[in-house]
């Protein structure tokens, strides 16, 4: 019944005591905190645990009315997140104890993740040009920084950039993505 | 990706996360590119790529408790290998004085000095003194025992010349059918 409602719409709701509203607007950032938390904390269970985390204190403010300008709620989700991801950074080891001992019962399953045919990709990889190859692998392998590559290849960071650029494309295109 | 790689502005990166934080169409388009991002590096830590890598990458391989085997022959030198089943990596360093070539070509001969494949324009750097190409270690450990030729080509208008060759004879290790 709240499906309809903008995200502006749902946070008045909220702050009457509206479990549906609530619901809904877990199932609306759940997913986006979570990815949020992939982005910055490499980790599925900590983006679990972020997720979490983020929805009780985003509920608790918006039960508590702290919510001044309802059509903020997206850019106070991402306020939230930022600093429970400083705090998390802060208390990892505590937060790897607690998840080892509370984890399977808490979090729910993750959202899944697209399944790439990894034959396909190494198939893909192996056609692209050789220079793109290398930097496609020295990106992904540790993340090396486009100023490392473009030292290794005695070139510009501009131009690693492009050649990353480019290879991801043709990547997409390779594996059916750009459809 | 560049979003997911982390080399957007501060700026950038404010914008993108705003957008993501309404935007589900976005965000799919998001877990696609983690998809990717992710097989990416599944595969490039497999080591069954054929590619030409960094010295820092052979050393964060060998950091991280990867097993590396690594050839190193002289200029035209011939060399025994082989590849052992818990290896991880397989490099093979090439030196040659790459100063005088604007394009580089490795060329992969049989034993009979027929070239099976080209790896054209590889990246190198002019100083650097050598090329490490990283073998696949999937198609070692299959291979038979063997002899292959790489032969590093500068390429120009002249046409192309030999900047060094070098010759490994694989001795397989790992049971195997005796051919391909």
């Amino acid at each position: 019944m709240h499906v309809g409602l903008t995200d502006a719409d749902l946070a008045p709701l909220i702050a009457e005591g509206d479990r549906e509203a609530e619901a809904e607007m877990c199932r609306r950032m759940g997913p986006r905190i979570r990815l949020y938390g992939l982005r910055h904390l490499r980790s599925p269970s900590a983006a679990d645990d972020l997720r979490q985390q983020v929805l009780m204190k985003i509920i608790e403010a918006l039960r508590a009315g702290r919510l001044r300008e309802r059509d903020k709620l997206a850019q106070f989700v991402l306020g939230t997140c930022r600093m429970t991801v400083l705090d998390l950074r802060r208390n990892a080891h505590r937060q790897d104890e607690l998840l080892a001992m509370f984890g399977g019962d808490l979090v729910p399953d993750p959202p899944s993740m697209p399944r790439l045919d990894d034959s396909q990709l190494a198939r893909c990889v192996q056609a692209l040009k050789e220079r793109e190859r290398s930097v496609v692998v020295m990106t992904f392998y540790d993340e090396q920084t486009a100023s490392e590559t473009a030292r290794f290849l005695g070139t510009s960071e501009a131009n690693v950039r492009v050649i990353r650029h480019r290879a991801i494309r043709q990547l997409r295109a390779c594996m059916g993505a750009s459809s | 990706m560049d979003y997911w790689l982390g080399v957007l502005s501060s700026g950038a990166e404010e914008s993108v996360e705003e957008h993501l934080m309404t935007c589900d169409a976005c965000g799919n388009r998001l877990r696609e590119v983690i998809a990717l991002a992710e097989s990416l590096r599944a595969l490039a830590k497999s080591g069954s790529l054929q590619v030409v890598i960094s010295d820092r990458l052979v050393k964060q391989a060998t950091e991280t408790g990867l097993r590396v085997r690594e050839y190193a022959p002289a200029l035209g030198e011939s060399i025994q290998c082989t590849v052992a089943a818990d290896d991880d990596l397989l490099v093979a360093r090439l030196a040659a004085d790459l100063t005088t070539a604007s394009r580089v070509d490795l060329s992969w001969c049989g034993p009979g000095g027929v070239e099976v494949h080209r790896m054209a324009d590889i990246p190198v750097r002019a100083d650097a003194g050598d090329v490490i190409c990283q073998q696949s270690i999937t198609w070692a450990k299959a291979s038979p025992t063997t002899s292959m030729v790489a032969r590093l080509l500068a390429i120009d208008s002249n046409g192309e010349r030999v900047l060094g060759e070098f010759t490994f004879h694989h001795t397989r290790t790992i049971p195997g059918p005796p051919g391909w």
